[in-house]
């Protein structure tokens, strides 16, 4: 394969100025990360060790292999929401390895609200579990959670993406034998019981789990009954007299070691999907240059080839269709000894770049290569011409081949994503494996500016029509809290908080993150496709 | 007779003198047989022998020192001569007589010599007749204190009253004047009979801060006996030798010390010439620091000893240096030494650190184990006589030295220097070994002046700190862990806990001399950042297996063991740290639980047979955890038996003097109930 040389001049002055900019974007981006991962605040983190706990990312840490890599999903959920009350969504879930065997681990932070449910909550949640059903992942509940925030239960209770859809998807995902294993580390109460309760195998702490349908003050006004929490659903009683939970231990150390017992006896991974290389060479190009290639500015120009150079093994790349449809880089690489297929916006999206992709989607999914979307686009052209030759259904054609294609989809927003460019580029709703996004990506229907220039157009045509003026003062006040509002908006943290996607990731961690996904992803077998190859 | 040198000698010994006879013997050109128990069978001797025979299992007594499994093995051999070596059968007369009556040459003096020379007391008696000079004094029962006094003048002051029925000093007084003696005499008298019954004295002359002289004969089978100048082995831990040099310091400091060499040299030719003494021989002498001019036989040794080196590397026989084994195997075959007294002269100094498998941090007890790694010092006038190699076991069989490293330089100082250089250099992993003490040793201020004593190492032990592994070695340790990882090319498995954000620290848990201690290390492709208690060191693994600390290349050397001990070594340091597995950790933990909550038994139990010695509570008492119940003695040793809980005690009605059975209980504990605060779910709204 031939190796995509890089033109980029680190000595220019508009690299040394964009490089500057954007670190100060990775900068922010690490800092949130660190305040996130503390989790609640100070005395309630004091108070949960006081009891003898271990603290929520610690849990994890000593489930997962020593160093094992723990690709965390969505860890700046509820960022900014709830007045930041629940820092991380006040849950902790992500994919590490436990005696070599990938499981997912979901694991409530009883330090942010008692690890109570807030929406985000549940949503990250069962963003978790559909990784799981995806990927085949075993399931780890680190269970230590008061159930739903009882102040927001609207929106946390009665619909069908909420608290309910957690045993819903862990009865499924069983059945799927996908195992689902439980540690009671804390409360579980309520509705919460049944995370242990529906659970393959089952862990608890003795004097520390609880695991009730009521807890001790509903007993009291429901039946009278005076019991304490231990009495009433402890580790001695749930292990020795329900059968509620198969395993009592003393501590959570001795929990998570025989949660890492029972991993233990589960089947090995499975033989990935593909073939992954095993010699492994590193690009050419340091990922560390990648800050001063994309512009902190999402509307200027740069070649996407300057990033996917920096991405790929050996920075080989295999360009397809380099002649046709320009604005869509589309072409073969290996990333971290996976064969991929890349396609990458380079402007616009013009008809043929659309047909391009269409086709481009499915070579890689006859041949059972994933796919990995790089997005930085303004949308498809628009105007007469552009109109007049079908620019709508040639568009079609790729949100076509991204809807149906059947192998792993990656998508990595690397800047602007913007309108119907977002579907054809595998936005969140065509469901890629995964999705992140780098911190000076934007993503809203329109830019903020065309938005407010949509707006205010109609509002001075509709002022203008029934004989009214409008000055330029008046349309300027208008505009400026739209392009306000687009802009919080489209903010990757306004995303990452809401689970647009699975993680906002410093562009030097891309390719490391992209090969972690990979091999998950390599776990589930392709099924087969259904039609031949339709040239455009 | 034939004075053809041998075919075959087998060497029946092992260790380091086996390895070193085998090289004399090859230069010689004669085939060579080594001996070897079970537990040597992967020893250096036996790869080094020409050919090797299994002699029996690893204790001693049924392989090297089995007169009869060695007598085969030269049988089966064609041995014709044997080479005892030190210790083992090298004094042994049931052993040279055996050899002798099965034709095969002994190569040692003769049955009669090794007799004679064999008892300490009949030894001196018997050169005493020679103008051998031995500590004067009396040592007839019956004398009185008048007799004693009179009789004085000939022991010499100062001198000791020892009690006839007395040991280990007890009842011994020092006198040293005529005019102290009467009073002494009467107070040891009071004392031997109140102590003994018995009162009994004996006189003797007393030698003040004795230093040990020992010289080196050799003679052949027609009576031409020369010697080969002193050794000075002054330096001891409990009769043990631990540094021997040759000339002695004591002569070397002297104006006339050449003049006393000669004199004493004389004595040890007239010693073994009164023995018809046939081959390498040691006398030797008990002189005193104080009046160097006096010397005193203490015994003679009949074979070579372990220090012989030292007098190898400063003798020479008109300029050239001389093999002791060479010439004792030439002596045996029957050829005459073909040089004069007076051809022999010394040339600088000789000094020779003997290196055990011993922790002299824990009282010097034995160190066993598979050495993983060796590294000698090499170097000019530096030999090193080992039985060292890469996987050899240390056992417990057999006499824990595992080489000698002998230094030569100009004077002794230059010596010493050489010798302190080399033991830094000495790299042995897997057991411990007594370099950093000898490193200490050579680097006291007495040592190196050379007022040296027998009992200078008692006294200096005291002030020796034996180091811990250093902060450095840790950060080492902590990466060579971490790197022992399982990895691959996975971005799965590169072991470096990886994060979005900043990668996850491993927290490692080392035991350094049974202590615990905390770190944690970050890492990345051979590259581990190290924090110990807020301290941090950036280790690197460097391309051609070196490592470096902070930037700076690390000299030192390591070892894995089986078992995941790491052994570190530099600068002639060495020691282990072990990393506690997440098990053991978590086992720790839950003992401990154990105790503190439900878990435990309420039977306190004797762990084994023994005499209850106090009983510190009584029935119906209220005590808590880790409180003492009551003490019982068995095998000597006093056994605390503690509460397993708080609680009310429930006695077995025991009392001191009672025995009681392995398991039997003594006493039963009622815990308090536990109450556990109820902890629902509270917090949600906090």
């Amino acid at each position: 394969m031939k190796t995509l040389p890089s033109q980029l001049d680190t000595s220019a002055e508009k690299y040394q100025q964009n490089a500057k900019q954007y670190a100060a974007l990775i900068e922010e981006l690490h800092q949130r990360l660190e305040t996130a991962a503390r989790g609640g605040s100070e005395k309630s983190r004091q108070r949960h060790l006081d009891r003898g706990k271990l603290l929520p990312r610690d849990r994890v840490n000593q489930l997962l292999d020593e160093g094992s890599p723990f690709l965390e999903i969505a860890p700046l959920a509820a960022e900014g929401m709830y007045g930041g009350a629940s820092p991380g969504a006040g849950v902790i879930a992500g994919i590490g390895m436990v005696h070599g065997r990938h499981v997912l681990v979901i694991a409530n932070d009883a330090t942010v609200k008692g690890g109570t449910y807030f929406p985000m909550t549940v949503k990250k949640h069962l963003r978790a579990q559909e990784i799981a059903l995806e990927n085949s992942l075993p399931c780890v509940y680190l269970v230590d959670s008061g159930g739903a925030f009882l102040p927001m239960q609207d929106e946390v209770f009665p619909d069908r993406d909420h608290f309910g859809r957690i045993f819903f998807n862990q009865a499924n995902l069983s059945a799927k034998k996908i195992p689902q294993l439980a540690a009671v580390l804390g409360s579980c109460t309520a509705g919460g019981a049944y995370v242990p309760a529906m659970s393959d195998e089952t862990v608890i702490v003795r004097n520390q789990g609880t695991i009730f349908l009521g807890g001790p003050p509903l007993v009291k006004a429901a039946i009278g009954e005076i019991v304490t929490a231990e009495e009433l659903g402890g580790g001695d009683l749930h292990a020795k007299t329900s059968g509620v939970v198969d395993h009592l231990a003393e501590n959570d150390e001795h929990a998570l070691m025989i949660i890492r017992d029972i991993i233990s006896t589960l089947p090995a991974n499975p033989t990935p999907a593909w073939k992954i290389a095993e010699q492994v060479a590193e690009p050419l190009y340091p990922a560390s240059e990648l800050p001063g290639i994309v512009p902190v500015d999402v509307n200027a120009p740069y070649d996407v080839r300057e990033v996917i150079t920096r991405l790929v093994d050996g920075s080989e790349f295999h360009e397809f269709k380099a002649e046709y449809g320009t604005t869509l880089v589309t072409g073969f690489a290996h990333i971290h000894g996976h064969r991929v297929g890349i396609i990458a916006n380079n402007g616009v999206l013009f008809s043929e770049s659309a047909m391009k992709g269409a086709h481009f989607i499915e070579l890689c999914d006859q041949r059972g290569i994933p796919l990995l979307f790089l997005q930085n686009l303004a949308g498809f052209m628009v105007g007469r011409d552009y109109e007049a030759d079908g620019i709508a259904k040639h568009g079609a054609k790729m949100v076509t081949a991204v809807a149906t294609a059947r192998v792993p989809k990656l998508t990595v927003v690397i800047g602007g994503s913007f309108g119907a460019g977002n579907y054809s580029m595998c936005g969140r709703a065509y469901s890629p494996r995964f999705l992140w996004m780098w911190p000076g990506a934007r993503i809203s229907v329109m830019g903020g500016n065309q938005a407010s220039s949509v707006l205010s157009t109609v509002k001075r045509d509709g002022i203008e029509a029934s004989g009214g003026t409008w000055s330029d003062e008046e349309e300027e006040s208008f505009k400026a809290p739209i392009r306000e509002q687009y802009e919080n908006q489209g903010n990757p943290y306004y995303s990452t908080a809401r689970l647009w996607d699975d993680g906002v990731i410093d562009p030097a961690d891309t390719r490391r993150v992209l090969g972690l996904a990979l091999e998950v992803c390599a776990r589930q077998p392709l099924p087969e496709t259904s039609f031949g190859l339709f040239r455009m | 007779m034939n004075t053809e040198l041998f075919d075959t000698v087998l060497v029946a010994n092992r260790g380091e003198i086996a390895v070193r006879i085998i090289r004399s013997l090859r230069t010689l050109g004669i085939r060579s047989v080594a001996v070897y128990s079970d537990a040597d069978a992967g020893a250096l001797h036996v790869f080094e022998a020409d050919t090797a025979v299994r002699i029996g299992p690893g204790p001693a007594n049924q392989s090297y020192l089995s007169i009869d499994a060695i007598l085969k093995a030269c049988k089966d051999t064609g041995a014709q001569a044997v080479h005892p070596g030190y210790g083992f059968l090298s004094e042994n007369v049931d052993f040279a007589r055996a050899l002798d009556d099965a034709g095969i040459r002994f190569i040692g003096p003769s049955v009669k010599s090794i007799n004679l020379m064999g008892d300490k007391i009949r030894s001196k008696n018997h050169v005493v007749a020679h103008q051998v000079p031995v500590v004067p004094g009396i040592a007839e029962p019956g004398r009185s204190d008048d007799q004693l006094l009179g009789a004085a003048g000939e022991v010499g002051f100062p001198l000791l009253i020892k009690p006839s029925a007395g040991g280990g000093g007890k009842g011994m007084f020092a006198v040293d004047t005529p005019e102290q003696l009467p009073e002494a005499l009467a107070s040891a008298r009071r004392t031997a009979r109140s102590a003994f019954g018995d009162d009994t004295l004996f006189l003797e002359r007393l030698v003040r801060n004795p230093r040990h002289i020992e010289v080196q004969v050799l003679a052949d089978q027609f009576g031409h006996t020369v010697h080969l100048g002193e050794r000075e082995c002054s330096l001891q831990r409990r009769h043990q030798k631990v540094i021997e040099e040759a000339p002695a310091p004591l002569l070397e400091n002297l104006e006339h010390g050449a003049q006393i060499r000669e004199r004493i040299g004389a004595a040890a030719v007239a010693a073994a010439a009164s023995v018809d003494y046939v081959g390498a021989g040691t006398v030797e002498f008990l002189v005193s620091d104080e009046n160097p001019e006096e010397f005193f036989f203490m015994e003679m040794n009949t074979r070579l000893q372990v220090e012989h080196p030292v007098t190898e590397q400063v003798v020479r026989v008109d300029g050239q240096k001389l093999d002791l084994v060479d010439w004792q195997v030439r002596i045996a075959a029957g050829q005459p030494l073909d040089f004069e007294q007076h051809q022999v002269s010394l040339q600088g100094h000789a000094i020779e650190a003997r290196l055990y498998a011993e922790d002299p941090s824990a009282g010097f007890l034995p160190s066993i184990g598979t050495v993983l790694k060796v590294i000698e010092p090499t170097g000019g006038h530096l030999r090193v006589d080992s039985s060292l190699r890469d996987g050899l076991e240390v056992s417990a069989h057999y006499d824990p030295m595992l080489a000698k490293l002998i230094a030569w330089g100009e004077d002794r100082s230059a010596a010493l220097g050489r010798l302190d250089r080399a033991l830094s250099r000495t790299v042995v992993l897997g057991v411990l070994t007594n370099a950093e003490y000898l490193r200490l040793l050579l680097a006291d201020a007495e040592v190196a002046a050379g007022r040296l004593d027998t009992n200078l190492i008692e006294r200096k032990m005291r002030e020796f700190i034996f180091r811990m592994p250093n902060a450095r070695e840790l950060a080492l340790a902590a990466h060579l862990e971490v790197q022992r990882r399982p990895t691959s090319d996975s971005p799965w498995g590169q072991g470096d806990g990886w994060r979005l954000g900043s990668n996850l620290a491993t927290q490692l848990h080392f035991e350094v001399n049974g202590e615990q201690l905390q770190l944690s290390v970050q890492h990345t492709a051979g590259q581990s950042t190290v924090n110990i208690s807020g301290e941090e060191y950036a280790v690197q693994s460097l391309g051609d297996n070196g490592l470096s600390i902070n930037g700076v290349r690390s000299s030192s050397h390591h070892a894995f063991a089986a078992g995941g001990t790491l052994w570190l070594s530099e600068d002639g340091w060495s020691g282990s740290v072990r990393r506690l597995t997440r098990q053991e950790i978590l086992e720790a933990k839950l003992a401990t639980l154990a105790k503190e909550s439900g878990t435990f038994s309420p039977h306190v139990e004797s762990p084994m047979p023994g005499t209850v010695i106090s009983v510190q509570v009584s029935d119906g008492e209220e005590v808590s955890a880790g409180q003492l119940l009551l003490s019982i003695e068995a095998m000597k040793m006093e056994h605390q038996l503690l509460s397993p809980a708080d609680g009310t005690v429930r006695m077995a009605g025991l009392a001191v003097g009672d025995l009681v059975k392995a398991k039997q209980v003594v006493a039963t504990v009622e815990p308090v109930e536990l109450e556990r605060e109820t902890t629902i779910n509270q917090e949600q709204n906090a």
